[in-house]
């Protein structure tokens, strides 16, 4: 009975161990229930809060569960996506399928960008990041999938992208443009040193002689011409001025020339008599700066030679002309005098017509004459102090009957006593005056007139006569003073005249220092002008010969 | 047409242009000048040895002796340098002026310019009645 007392209370005790153990159970278990429900709405909780987009899906890739962020990003209810597999919402479907079948192995995958497409199917660009969940046993139970939208960082990314794509084009540009700067620098400074060469091969080559001087007058070049003409090395004058240079005799002339004026045209200068060069120079200015002078020396000796053979062609023409004209004139002269018998009228018309014909062609070939003559440089002329007044009054007076036979009227006041006398050569003045007013004469209609005038300026007189005729044409008027010109109005009129008046007088004004011009309008008259120096300042224009 | 009588003057006309010397010797027979003629430099110094002109009248280019030829031996024979010398030439430039007056021309007649009427008139200045 002890023994059965005692089993009893061995079993009583160990039942009520047990009951108390269950107790101890249940409660543990209602403990482990309270903590589980907390743990859940923890994580709902931290589900709800969390911005990242988080689902679960099982090891066959189907969505069981996503958070708020996830609805938000997809536009998916939890009821709409729950079920549905999660490649289906991406663009790159079979990497989404081959990812979660790689995360049984890997158990961690991360895609760096694939497209989310959402419910009202726009395109999210989205970092999709895996990892594998596992049970105790380390079987594969599922995985959590976080969504993270990149697509700000994208457009950033794009942004920035396409930002140093911007710079990278333009800085590519700008070292494009900067190496076609480069290339068109070195391109030019080729060209230019191409060009610098060129210029001096021309300068060392040319034909003509070139000095150059800087603004001081020192001499900067000298070309192997230049050199030639004046018999000088380049190394020996470079760098010295000019005016100092008068210890080389050959240069002499042309520092002459040089000193009095700056800008020389054409000055012919004799440095051999083999050699006759034309000198030209003029200021070299760029812009508002004075860079120097240019000297141009020409040879033209050959053009010297020629003209000399020409002109003395051309004067023994006219002499070898002036025999037979001669004889002609004389026998004319002597059948009009009787000295070959009697004539009847009829025959003395003719023969004093031909007498008149033979007449202007002496009076040709004397200008011709005269012409060769102001060439060869024999045009000698005697100046005498002459009362000028009276010069024109016996012009005038020779031309008075041909001009009432045209009906002109021919007016000259003869200035008074008190009108300086001056130095001239009257007898080629005279052919000045007479050339001036023959064509005066010549060229206008009858009923016109012509007005002669003397002036006294005190360092010159000015001589004037103006007609009312036809005019010299405005495009002709630059010939003027050339040889042989005639207006073709006048051509037209008068047939008859050599074109040498107006070259001869202009020859004649500018040995006496004087100068000569005119004005004309056609169909209403021509004025000519020249001026004479009086006899004080005549001396001195000698004194530069 | 009656011969005037200047027969006491001889006139030694020398020049080459025939044409001329014709018609010279023409006007100047007319006015009863005594008249000879030689066709150039030379001939004219040679007859000069035969007898002495009152008066020459002479051209200055010339075959063989021209004008200044001629003027320079006149003037060194005393016998001739006295002779007085009309120049009748086709030009008549002052220098050549000047020179013949320096070897004793006493007048220059450019041809053209002047015409035999002319010429007498300074034959007669030359050789007065």
């Amino acid at each position: 009975m002890l023994l059965c007392n005692g089993n009893l209370k061995m079993i009583e005790e160990k039942v009520s161990k047990k009951i108390v153990s269950r107790e101890t159970l249940k409660k543990e278990l209602q403990g482990v229930k309270e903590d589980l429900n907390d743990l859940e709405g923890y994580m709902r909780d931290l589900s709800l809060f969390l911005p990242l987009a988080v689902c679960t899906i099982n090891p066959a890739g189907i969505i069981v569960n996503i958070n708020k962020a996830f609805e938000r990003m997809t536009g998916y209810q939890t009821l709409e996506i729950v079920g549905e597999p999660l490649e289906g919402i991406f663009f790159e479907k079979e990497l989404l399928k081959k990812t979660i079948i790689s995360i049984g192995q890997e158990e961690r995958a991360h895609l760096r960008e694939v497209a989310l497409t959402t419910k009202k199917e726009e395109k999210i660009p989205v970092a999709l990041s895996i990892a594998a969940r596992k049970d105790d046993k380390g079987s594969l139970i599922g995985c959590f999938v976080a969504l993270t939208d990149i697509s700000s960082e994208k457009k950033l990314r794009e942004g920035l992208e396409k930002e140093v794509e911007d710079r990278t084009g333009e800085l590519q540009n700008s070292r494009r443009a900067l190496m076609n700067i480069l290339e068109d620098v070195e391109e030019s400074r080729k060209r230019a040193e191409e060009e610098r060469n060129k210029t001096l091969a021309i300068i060392k080559n040319f034909s003509d002689g070139l000095i150059v001087l800087d603004f001081e007058k020192k001499v900067s070049l000298a070309n192997p011409q230049a050199e030639k003409f004046f018999n000088i090395a380049s190394k020996d004058v470079v760098g010295k001025n000019i005016f100092d240079l008068t210890g080389v005799p050959t240069l002499v002339n042309l520092i002459d020339i040089l000193k009095k004026e700056d800008k020389v045209f054409r000055r012919e200068l004799v440095l051999d008599k083999n050699l006759t060069i034309e000198v030209s120079a003029s200021s070299m200015i760029l812009g508002s700066i004075a860079l120097g002078t240019l000297i141009i020396l020409h040879d033209i000796t050959r053009e010297k030679t020629i003209e000399a053979m020409k002109t003395e062609f051309v004067s023994l023409s006219a002499h070898q002309l002036r025999t037979p004209l001669a004889a002609i004139k004389w026998s004319l002269q002597m059948f009009l005098e009787g000295d070959m018998g009697e004539i009847n009228e009829g025959q003395k018309d003719l023969i004093g017509k031909a007498y008149q014909s033979n007449e202007r062609m002496i009076a040709l070939i004397n200008d011709l004459l005269d012409v060769t003559r102001i060439e060869e440089g024999k045009y000698l002329f005697k100046p005498t102090l002459s009362d000028f007044g009276s010069v024109i009054n016996f012009v005038v007076n020779s031309h008075k009957e041909e001009a009432k036979r045209k009906n002109i009227k021919v007016v000259f006041k003869k200035p008074g006593d008190k009108f300086p006398k001056i130095l001239i050569d009257v007898e080629k003045m005279r052919l000045v005056i007479q050339n001036l007013l023959e064509n005066a004469i010549k060229y206008t209609l009858p009923g016109g007139q012509i007005s002669i005038s003397l002036k006294d300026y005190k360092k010159e007189i000015l001589f004037e006569i103006s007609d009312t005729g036809v005019g010299i044409p405005k495009d002709q008027q630059g010939r003027i003073f050339s040889k042989f010109f005639r207006g073709s109005n006048v051509i037209r009129m008068e047939t008859e005249g050599s074109g040498l008046g107006v070259f001869l007088s202009k020859n004649i004004i500018d040995a006496h220092g004087g100068k000569i011009w005119f004005e004309s309008e056609e169909k209403k008259g021509t004025a000519f002008y020249f001026t004479i120096p009086v006899k004080k300042e005549f001396e001195e224009f000698l004194k530069e010969f | 047409m009656k011969k005037k009588n200047n027969s006491n003057n001889k006139i030694l006309l020398i020049e080459d242009e025939e044409i001329m010397l014709d018609l010279l010797q023409r006007k100047l027979a007319q006015e009863g000048y005594d008249i000879s003629v030689a066709r150039n430099g030379e001939e004219g110094l040679d007859m000069m040895k035969e007898f002495i002109p009152d008066l020459v009248l002479l051209d200055i280019i010339m075959p063989k002796k021209g004008g200044y030829e001629v003027m320079e031996e006149m003037s060194r024979d005393e016998s001739l340098n006295k002779i007085p010398i009309i120049i009748i030439s086709n030009s008549g430039q002052p220098v050549e002026i000047d020179r013949a007056q320096k070897l004793g021309a006493k007048d220059w007649l450019v041809k053209t310019d002047f015409n035999p009427q002319e010429v007498i008139a300074k034959v007669r200045k030359q050789l007065p009645l």
